[in-house]
């Protein structure tokens, strides 16, 4: 909607800063003095890493920062009002009618023991005078207009017998029902499915343009934005680095930072390209070579949770029957949705999941792995020098040896040597991320299984961990295996391509011929439903 | 590193603490008296210079048998939780870990435990095996083994289906080594926490079943075994109950400051 009528929110020259302990003056400035305005019936992007300041924003036009964080200068205006002043009640009297918000994590941000009626009809309770007639009504409609079937019986259903996508769509609605004039989505898609996101960001697109809400979309991802902004932010280290039309944004990025986002993001030419072409020549040559896995008709089971107590226990059938080669020195890519069985084919692969039946022929002792969440695969309560040491210390090499290997593999991650005394809690996503490979690589087997390496990562870390992965695969010859729901990495990386889908490979092939000319209508439907 | 805030609870248990183990420690070489010698002529004497805490019914000189008998109920208290926490951190680690036929059994023995009053069992080990200081230890230590396997089971369900348990299989440690080496360490807060809460019980315990006479005989002290001896004077000698009392007071009160701490750490 392009109507330009007045600002429905001015943010002025605000600055947001956190405060540690009883220091009331000098806190960590989280938001720079920061200006921009978003007009009426508009859809507004906010993009940015981690840690640059995008949700401290939102929250602060909501008045929800943390207790000892605060807007230290510059004011909001909200409708001509002055809001960064208000006190906690004038704060409810507009959260939810006039200004409502959609967060990240759907599976938290709904109550599990409370009834989806009870959680949607709570807004309306507590902002309107409604008769009990009416709110069922109202709640119904606003139901089905978020696109969820069966409104009626959804609102005597619990939060754990819904999908993540009806879940997030349950969240708009919530956040729609009083008709707010602005909704702040905090990364709505981002815990979403490829296929799902897109319906989410249409519902969005819908809301906006059927009752004129404006709308404030906070993301990471560049397509995210890009598909319903008319207008973007960018943001880095608490300032905006550049503001302005989405279209020309992309097209012609001003500032440097803004290029290496959209560098990071698409990073069709340069540095990585070369390096995978490299590669590439590399491994045609060597696919004449050895085989490193061969997989034949692999069948993954695991329990089903017993409903009842003298219930005989179940067996699901997550990987269905799956076969296919790994050569020496390639990227095999492994796509799908949540749910697809790709995880269950990685422990599998090395053996961390022993129910199967079919063979997996490998020459490679035991494949090591690369798990999604950097922060759940160190242990915590150990350095990364012991940590690093221990796989070595298991195979009873001698400790001098252990501290120089341990100091070369360090090198080889990018990391100084002085990493080896902090605790995994010292470091960055991506610098756990580098050690969870780096405990990978150094007993020198030759076959890793990457399972999400770089999903909960930001783009720019993204692609350095992916280059970090091409190079380690030259030096020391590696084949990975990498699974991911993100389209756009594995083209980046793989040289094949499989696709799962309910637990089958539905088509397999090299990255170009799937990208270019997919076959089966799953993978059309899961290109199709790439941002780009 | 995360900057540790100090905040008054914890200061003061550790004051209360280190006041106590002090008294415990001196006692350990040097107390003013002999705390089981007997003296007709200084019988019920008030607290004065020559005895701070005055004098029992038998001229004992109160403060150096609160001191022995602090001893006593501190000896008691850690060797009860040593033996309730290294057996509870064996099983709990077991069950949790491997889970299944051998988790069932041996939790159902542990409900079963801990399904009767902990002083009402105790009571019936004792009348087993007999009074005396060994025989507590070693009822007390019995019953305490549930809440720590307990409490132990629980973190290590949790703590296995993380990945980096996982990363320790691929790396090829064996069950043994990563439920005591790499599981174990990050259960410390929460194994920290029942220790308190562990010791605060054993000297509760402790004094309660020496109360009843079914502890430390006669003429050794605990602070139970006085709190006992001190009931029928309490009119008329009241000094003669304050002293142990106040110092279970101030043991108990102590370790649950520290003990708050330790949770708000653990999160």
């Amino acid at each position: 909607m392009e109507t330009k009528k007045s600002p429905l929110l001015q943010i002025k020259d605000m600055s947001i800063s956190f405060f540690s302990g009883k220091d009331k003056k000098n806190g960590v400035k989280a938001v720079k003095n920061i200006s921009f305005d978003v007009m009426e019936g508009e859809i507004v992007g906010i993009v940015g890493e981690s840690g640059s300041g995008k949700s401290v924003t939102s929250l602060s036009i909501m008045g929800l920062l943390s207790e000892n964080g605060a807007i230290t200068g510059g004011s909001v205006f909200f409708n001509g009002k002055e809001i960064s002043h208000f006190t906690k009640k004038q704060y409810q009297s507009i959260r939810g009618t006039e200004i409502s918000m959609v967060f990240q994590e759907p599976m938290t941000s709904l109550n599990p023991v409370l009834t989806i009626g009870y959680q949607v009809e709570e807004m309306l309770l507590l902002h309107t005078k409604m008769g009990k007639k009416e709110r069922l009504e109202a709640m119904i409609q606003i139901l089905s207009e978020a696109g969820l079937p069966d409104a009626a019986g959804l609102l005597s259903k619990y939060p754990h017998e819904l999908s993540g996508g009806m879940r997030q769509r349950v969240m708009i609605a919530m956040a729609m029902i009083l008709k707010p004039k602005l909704l702040i989505a905090d990364e709505p898609t981002t815990a979403l499915d490829v296929t799902i996101q897109a319906k989410i960001l249409e519902l969005l697109k819908k809301m906006n343009e059927t009752y004129g809400t404006t709308v404030i979309l906070i993301s990471h991802d560049l397509g995210v934005i890009k598909s319903i902004c008319s207008r973007a932010v960018v943001m880095y280290r608490g300032e905006i680095v550049e503001a302005g039309n989405t279209a020309d944004l992309f097209a012609n990025p001003q500032k440097d930072y803004t290029k290496r986002l959209l560098f990071a993001a698409s990073g069709t030419k340069g540095q990585m390209e070369q390096g995978r072409e490299e590669a590439q020549s590399l491994t045609a040559a060597a696919i004449e070579n050895d085989e490193i896995l061969n997989v034949k008709d692999l069948r993954v089971f695991y329990d089903e949770k017993k409903k009842r107590l003298f219930e005989r226990r179940k067996k699901k059938e997550a990987v269905k029957g799956v076969s296919f080669q790994l050569y020496e020195g390639e990227i095999l890519g492994i796509v799908g949705e949540s749910g697809c069985g790709k995880s269950s084919l990685a422990k599998a692969l090395v053996k961390l999941q022993k129910d199967v039946t079919g063979t997996i022929c490998t020459s490679v002792k035991q494949p090591q792995m690369v798990f999604q969440d950097p922060y759940g695969s160190l242990n915590p309560s150990k350095k990364i020098g012991w940590l690093l040491e221990e796989p070595l210390r298991l195979k009873k090499v001698e400790k001098a040896e252990r501290v120089k290997r341990v100091e070369k593999i360090l090198e080889d991650v990018g990391l100084s040597k002085e990493y080896a005394d902090r605790y995994p809690n010292e470091l960055s996503g991506g610098q756990r991320q580098r050690i969870a490979i780096a405990l990978a690589v150094i007993l020198n087997q030759k076959l890793i299984v990457l399972d999400e390496p770089v999903s909960a990562l930001d783009v720019t870390v993204q692609a350095q961990i992916l280059e970090l992965l091409l190079r380690l695969r030259k030096e020391y010859r590696l084949s990975y295996v990498f699974i991911s729901h993100d389209l756009s990495v594995v083209r980046k990386l793989c040289d094949r391509v499989l696709v799962m889908y309910d637990g089958h490979i539905v088509e397999s092939g090299t990255t170009s011929a799937i990208y270019q000319t997919p076959e089966h209508p799953y993978t059309k439907k899961l290109l199709q439903a790439v941002l780009s | 590193m995360r900057k540790r805030k100090l905040d008054f609870n914890f200061i003061l248990g550790i004051v209360l603490i280190s006041f106590v183990l002090i008294l415990v420690l001196v006692g350990l070489f040097y107390t003013p008296y002999d705390p089981n010698a007997m003296d007709i002529t200084s019988k019920n004497l008030p607290p004065s210079l020559s005895h701070l805490f005055g004098t029992d019914y038998m001229g004992r000189d109160i403060l150096s048998r609160v001191m022995e008998g602090a001893k006593t109920t501190f000896f008691i208290g850690i060797a009860t939780v040593t033996i309730g926490a290294v057996i509870g951190i064996l099983v709990g680690a077991v069950t949790g870990y491997y889970g299944g036929i051998l988790d069932e059994i041996l939790m159902r023995i542990n409900d079963g435990i801990a399904s009767f009053p902990s002083i009402l069992l105790a009571l019936v080990m004792v009348s087993i095996l007999g009074t005396g200081k060994y025989n507590i230890i070693l009822a007390l230590g019995i019953i305490f083994i549930p809440s720590f396997a307990r409490v132990v089971r629980s973190e290590f369900i949790a703590q296995k289906q993380l990945d980096y348990v996982r990363n320790a299989k691929l790396m090829g440690a064996g069950d043994l080594r990563i439920m005591f080496v790499h599981i174990l360490p990050n259960t410390r807060s929460i194994i920290l926490s029942a220790v308190t809460v562990g010791f605060n019980n054993a000297v509760l315990a402790e004094a309660g079943m020496s109360y009843l006479s079914l502890g430390v005989q006669p003429p050794d002290a605990s602070l139970g075994r006085m709190l006992s001896e001190a009931q029928t004077y309490l009119f008329n000698a009241p000094w003669f109950a304050l002293a142990p009392g106040l110092i279970i007071v101030i043991t108990v009160l102590g370790f649950s400051l520290i003990n708050e701490r330790g949770m708000k750490d653990g999160n």
